[in-house]
């Protein structure tokens, strides 16, 4: 029987892109996440200005 | 703790790929197109585990209601739909050279499709309903009323003449495989589990994220 390379070239090229594309998926999505959640986190600390805590004279 | 299981997956991928490729001996009848199988068999594996995972998480979630369980079949679902595509996509490509057509309606691979478009229903149900809690009580029966598709593809071959061969692994008694093309393929069984605990974990944990941002 004929190898047919071409065949087996297609399944694992397939199966590459295709398991690269996912892990990309979820790579930049949690980065988005974790950068919206950093920012958020930043925005809800109580500012600490030194000058509004300095008492007035 | 991520890091270090995506490295161990990709030596175990990488591992796996050398034993399909380098170390397994070319098929006499079917020639190297059979490396194929090195593929084929493990994506079928993490798809039947990866919707067990479901079965198992769905029950905990309507038994005590925990969204962690409901994280885990959520994920194990998702990267089980992705795995039956590559099987479905893989035996068609191996299923051209060998049976001279890229597809036929027989029973496993009839029902392997089946198995395919119940889980997909499964993740747009849970798109579909607003209320989060109503859609993961809905997504829970639904994970396991799927579940009882799964031997009935695993044992399709028995029960109905089908074009495709027996299970050649996964099957009682003693095997007919050569040692090293078993080998080869318990690496890449190996492999694939690897990467599938990696996606489910790294989904799961994505999940929680989208949850804690829209909160």
């Amino acid at each position: 029987m004929r190898d047919n390379w071409g065949f087996v070239l297609a399944a694992y090229g397939l199966a590459a892109v295709v398991l690269i594309a996912y892990w990309r998926f979820l790579f930049r999505r949690e980065k988005e996440l974790e950068d919206a959640t950093a920012i958020r986190h930043d925005l809800r600390q109580p500012s600490r200005n030194p000058a509004s805590e300095r008492p007035s004279p | 703790m991520r890091r270090l299981l995506g490295g161990v997956t990709l030596v175990g991928l990488l591992a796996g790929l050398v034993m399909g490729f380098g170390i397994a001996p070319r098929e006499t009848t079917q020639g190297n197109v059979q490396r194929i199988m090195y593929l084929h068999v493990p994506s079928v594996w993490v798809a039947y585990l990866a919707f067990g995972v479901v079965l198992v998480a769905s029950i905990a979630y309507l038994v005590r209601r925990a969204e962690s369980a409901d994280r885990l079949a959520h994920a194990s679902a998702e990267v089980g739909v992705l795995f039956t595509g590559l099987t479905i996509a893989t035996g068609s490509i191996w299923g051209k050279p060998t049976w001279g057509t890229w597809w036929t309606w027989d029973a496993r691979l009839t029902s392997v499709s089946i198995l395919f478009v119940m889980y997909l229903g499964y993740l747009l149900l849970r798109g579909m309903v607003d209320d989060r809690e109503r859609g993961a009580r809905f997504a829970a029966v639904l994970g396991i009323v799927a579940a009882f598709n799964i031997p009935l593809v695993h044992f399709s071959v028995y029960w109905w003449r089908t074009l495709h061969q027996p299970p050649s692994l996964m099957k009682p008694g003693p095997g007919t495989m050569p040692g090293i093309i078993v080998a080869a393929l318990l690496v890449n069984f190996a492999a694939f589990t690897l990467l599938y605990v990696y996606f489910v974990t790294r989904r799961a944990r994505l999940l929680r994220l989208e949850t804690e941002a829209e909160a």
